[in-house]
């Protein structure tokens, strides 16, 4: 790791303005989990840390009618744990405690989850100068893919990482970002960047921006929520194909469904085919399957990642007969 | 025999230093005016090195020493077993293989120092397969080629000819095994430091004297210039035998900035640099009748070591075809194959969980074409003697298999492959049976008996983490007839310790076990002549029991070990050499391994259940940690069977995945109840009936896993690690 400063924040507006100040020289650190990682192998050096876990606004939970309120500190491990968490949405909750590693939880900050930087191996190998840190080839493309993207990739194949990500998509959940002397919401569904929009990063955050606060929107009382994750360790393993569902069910009719993927692409997947097929419809086997058909329909798989588009139809079909 | 010590569950004697973190390991030695080092690894599988500049690096404020392959010719011996390797070769035959290295005042400038060494490399074709390393035209890696010493390793008895003419079936088949890496839970860590001309180096090392004798031998020193401490440590598992290049390398920056250094891999470099267990192909072909009587066995193998040799004892062997069945005929040729990849080296039974997984998935697969039930194939063909002639010392498989399958509940539950489903999951149960030798020789130890009665236990052994610190000393209680307390071990130091070849083989308990024993003995006859003074009592009536030596069946005519040991100023010093190899019989452990799986019929989603691990390992002196031992073997071949693997990107030669997290060891969640169970008879040649223990429970756990997964879903999976998507793949 190269030496460096650090700066411990106070407030959003003084961790923007130092942003804003050094640019890409400061890197923001709440838990660490990631950028210390990234820091240790030499692909970031950033000279200065600006610390965040001491701002003390931005680790709180709180309700604001109809939804709740999280700062962006807040950790995956209080996530699983918080009581208006469990019982408002218990999804959250069990998502969250499925991240990582119980260590990871502990450390690693809801903020910090969402803009984590891919895991793809090639990314992280400090030898492989690959697109993402502005070379000229994705390894991945011919390289050992098992891990990658079926959707959406291209010309780099990086899945996301974030668990939490895609069940916060299917809420309909908003991001809070703050800059230097500004700020803005936007649905966290259009917070996430695809390789064709931007190769270098994986959100919209400009380079003196925060994410401070996540809102989440009270689902409707009809809805029924599924989480699925398939990983080949129980314990600190991403993802291959998860899957975070809503269907707001009416006995066996499906009003509305909202069902994101993990796993699959650069981004969280909003399966839209998948929720098209289902939006009023009653749900049986064949509906399930049906679903799970249109959301791969697209799918692009790589040399060793073909079992995703298996597993990924696997998890709709489970996912959408488990409301009934 | 009725003892008081051996066979009662024993806590750790060094347990509470361990857990409380009072242990001092290697890299929690600190010297004064101690240097830290780190090592430039190569970015390329295969590359000369045209030119090294350190000018940049020499400048950089901090910085105290630098080695290359241009200032230093130090040979590594044991880094490879056929060919000259240095500590900084060129060329460099794998990614990560150490180019430079440097020493700093502290760690973070000494990485700095790094990124200002300028390598030029002229990179060469590199090969990564151990197959296509051996057809012609494949980059040559060392001048005799790439083929192990220029032969195949040979076995043979009987005639498999008419062993194939004699069957009524015939089947072949590929078996595929994986590199993966030792990963235990200490990297590799060294402090070296030079008093005079004297080297002293901290290791983390399973052999003290083996580390010596490398370290002397290498850097030109007689043995008593050098000593090797390692007091604790945090596993090995055959990655830690002998002295690695660190610890050469450690010395001699230490030398070149006159101050102490310590040189501690990273995880990756840990991963990346010295060892794995080397990959296979294993092509078999069996012949049997449909009674399932074995006639014939061929093996056809592959195995990569990698850029070196590193295995000091048959690398690249391929264990199980020829050990583990009666068969009359039997045929085994292994290529072993330089490739530019990690080395194979030492892992926890070199040679057997890989071939074990080839030779046990087969049987199981024979057995269901047969329609035979596999634990009876088992039972009609295990192996009752050493390669077709030898006696066994005593052999309890039969025995394990049977109490294998009585505790698992083989008859209720094993069924048609595919056919029980509890829906949606699958379920599945299989077994398979394995061994390890018991005889990698050479022990000593030392006895001393203080003015006071208490013991003090001179043995040159390493804990490791098995327990060895324990099972010495209640070996030494036992035998000197002193409560555990009263023994005091010294372990772990050249200069004060004596030999052992090293903790691994599966041999400490077996073999310095048997010299304390001999230790004890002669400390007890020296005891029994003094006291025979004293009493006045010939020393053949004489015994010693309990902390007293009196006159056999008078316990009252006795005088206490104190009074008899304080008749010397210092102590009564009894000492044992060992090495009880057995010429006329062989000598293994077995392991009979149940398994129950389920898998989930839609996701492929692979859950372990259950675990039942039998082993014959002879009496068992501490059940507490040898129960440690098997769940260990276990574990690791679990995680082995289903995801471990160091995967290479085959363009550029460089591995994927080093590091815990991406060559995915297996966490506490993925492992269900594993169940030691120890079926015990004395073996006639180890202390108190003693045989090994640590290898032979690590043998059959990947087969058997793999068969029970074949039993839940009907699936053969051929090639490790048996992950999910390949079970989706094959359902689709």
């Amino acid at each position: 790791m190269k030496s460096f400063r650090q700066i411990q924040a106070r407030s959003t507006q003084e961790a923007a303005s130092l942003l804003a100040e050094h640019g890409p020289k400061a890197r923001l650190i709440a838990g660490g989990s990631d950028l210390l990682h990234l820091m240790k192998a030499r692909i970031l050096t950033p000279e200065l840390l600006i610390h965040l876990k001491t701002i003390p606004e931005m680790g709180s939970i709180r309700e604001e009618a109809p939804g709740l309120r999280i700062g962006a500190l807040t950790t995956l491990r209080e996530l699983e744990t918080h009581p208006l968490i469990r019982q408002r949405f218990p999804l959250l909750a069990q998502v969250a405690s499925e991240v990582a590693s119980p260590q990871i939880r502990n450390r690693g900050t809801l903020g910090g989850n969402l803009c984590q930087r891919p895991w793809c191996w090639y990314f992280r190998g400090p030898l492989f100068q690959c697109l993402k840190k502005g070379g000229s080839t994705c390894f991945a493309d011919s390289g050992e893919n098992k891990y990658h993207a079926i959707l959406d990739g291209g010309p780099c194949h990086m899945v996301h990482p974030s668990d939490m990500a895609i069940a916060l998509v299917a809420l309909g959940s908003k991001v809070k970002i703050e800059g230097y002397q500004k700020e803005r919401t936007v649905p966290l569904e259009a917070f996430f960047l695809k390789p064709l929009q931007n190769l270098l990063k994986e959100n919209i955050l400009e380079p003196d921006e925060i994410i401070t606060e996540i809102h989440v929107p009270q689902p409707s009382p009809q809805g029924k929520t599924v989480y699925l994750k398939e990983r080949e360790r129980r314990s600190w393993d991403h993802a291959m194909v998860g899957i975070a569902a809503i269907l707001a069910m009416e006995g066996k009719t499906c009003h509305h469904a909202s069902i994101v993927l993990s796993g699959v692409a650069p981004t969280p997947f909003r399966a839209a085919a998948a929720e098209a097929v289902l939006k009023g419809k009653e749900i049986d086997e064949g509906m399930g399957l049906k679903a799970a058909e249109a959301a791969v329909s697209s799918v692009r798989p790589l040399r060793h990642n073909a079992y995703k588009v298996q597993l990924a139809k696997a998890l709709i079909k489970k996912a959408v007969l488990a409301v009934l | 025999m009725v003892f008081s010590i051996v066979g009662k569950p024993t806590p750790r004697v060094d347990g509470f230093e361990r857990v409380t973190g009072r242990a001092k390991y290697t890299g929690d030695i600190q010297i004064p005016g101690m240097l830290h080092g780190r090592i430039l690894r190569s970015p390329y599988p295969h590359a000369r090195i045209k030119n090294i500049q350190t000018a940049g690096a020499e400048a950089l404020p901090g910085v105290k020493a630098i080695l290359t392959c241009l200032n230093t010719s130090v040979q590594w011996s044991s880094g490879d077993s056929s060919n000259k390797r240095y500590l900084f070769n060129n060329p460099v035959r794998f990614a990560g293989e150490p180019v430079a290295a440097v020493a700093a005042v502290d760690k973070y400038i000494a990485e700095d120092a790094l990124e200002l060494i300028e390598v030029e490399y002229d990179p060469l074709p590199f090969i990564l397969d151990p197959q296509k390393a051996l057809d012609e035209g494949a980059p040559r890696i060392h001048s005799g080629g790439n083929l192990f010493q220029g032969k195949p390793y040979l076995y043979e008895r009987g005639d498999v000819e008419k062993g194939f003419a004699e069957a009524e079936l015939v089947f072949e088949d590929t078996y595929i095994s994986k590199l993966v890496i030792n990963a235990q839970t200490e990297p590799r860590v060294s402090v070296a430091s030079w008093e005079g001309g004297k080297l002293t180096v901290w290791a983390s090392t399973q052999g003290i004297t083996n580390c010596r004798a490398d370290l002397a031998r290498d850097l030109g020193l007689p043995l008593n210039k050098v000593r090797v401490i390692c007091h604790y440590m945090g596993g090995g598992f055959g990655g830690k035998n002998q002295a690695q290049d660190l610890d050469l390398i450690a010395a001699l920056l230490a030398q070149k900035a006159g101050r102490p250094v310590k040189l501690e891999l990273t995880r990756e470099e840990d991963y990346m640099g010295i060892h794995g267990r080397w990959p296979t192909t294993q092509q078999y072909k069996v012949g049997v009748k449909k009674d399932g009587t074995l006639t014939a066995i061929t093996l056809k193998g592959f195995s990569g070591l990698g850029g070196y040799s590193k295995g000091p004892f048959r690398p690249g062997a391929i264990a199980g075809a020829r050990e583990l069945y009666r068969c009359p005929n039997v045929k085994t040729e292994v290529y072993p194959a330089y490739t530019n990849v990690l080395c194979s080296g030492n892992y926890r039974a070199p040679a057997y969980p890989q071939g074990i997984f080839g030779v046990e998935s087969f049987m199981d697969h024979i057995a269901d074409r047969l329609g035979i039930d596999p634990l009876e194939l088992r039972l009609k063909n295990f192996t009752t003697s050493g390669d077709g002639t030898l006696p066994y010392t005593t052999n309890l498989l039969e025995e394990s298999i049977r109490e294998g399958a009585r505790r698992i509940g083989w008859k209720e539950k094993w069924h048609k492959p595919g056919e029980r489903m509890v829906v949606p999951k699958k379920h599945g149960i299989g077994m398979a049976i394995g061994l390890f030798p018991s005889r990698v020789g050479m022990g000593a130890a030392m006895v001393k008996v203080n003015a006071d009665g208490s013991i003090h236990l001179l043995a040159g052994v390493t804990d490791i983490g098995t327990g060895a610190k324990t099972v010495m000393s209640m070996l030494a209680a036992e035998a000197m007839g002193v409560p555990l307390e009263k023994v005091q071990i010294i372990s772990g130091d050249t200069d004060v310790t004596p030999y052992s070849v090293g903790e691994s083989g599966s041999r400490t308990t077996c073999f310095t076990g048997q010299a304390v024993l001999d230790a004890c003995e002669d400390a007890r006859k020296r005891l029994l002549a003094v006291a025979s003074r004293m009493l006045k009592v010939n020393a053949e009536a004489l015994e010693m029991k309990e902390g007293r030596i009196s006159v056999k069946g008078a316990m009252e005519k006795g005088i206490s070990v104190e009074e008899v040991a304080g008749k010397f100023p210092d102590a009564i010093v009894g000492a044992g050499l060992t090495d009880v190899q057995i010429e006329e019989m062989a000598r293994e452990s077995f392991a009979a391994h149940f398994a129950e799986v389920e898998v989930d019929a839609d996701t492929g989603e692979i859950k372990l259940l259950n675990y039942v691990a039998v082993q014959d390992s002879g009496t068992i002196i501490n059940p507490l940690t040898a129960g440690g031992q098997v769940i260990g073997g276990v574990v690791m071949g679990a995680s082995m069977a289903l995801t471990e693997e160091l995967i290479y990107d085959k363009a550029t030669g460089i591995p994927l995945n080093p590091n815990y997290r991406d060559a995915k060891v297996l966490t506490h969640l993925d492992i269900p109840k594993i169940e030691p169970v120890f079926v015990e008879k004395p073996d006639p040649f180890g202390p108190y009936g003693a045989k090994g223990l640590g290898e032979a429970c690590i043998t059959p756990s990947v087969a058997c896993i793999a068969n029970a997964i074949f039993n839940a879903t009907g699936i053969r999976l051929k090639e490790l690690p048996l992950t999910q998507d390949k079970i989706v793949i094959h359902s689709s």
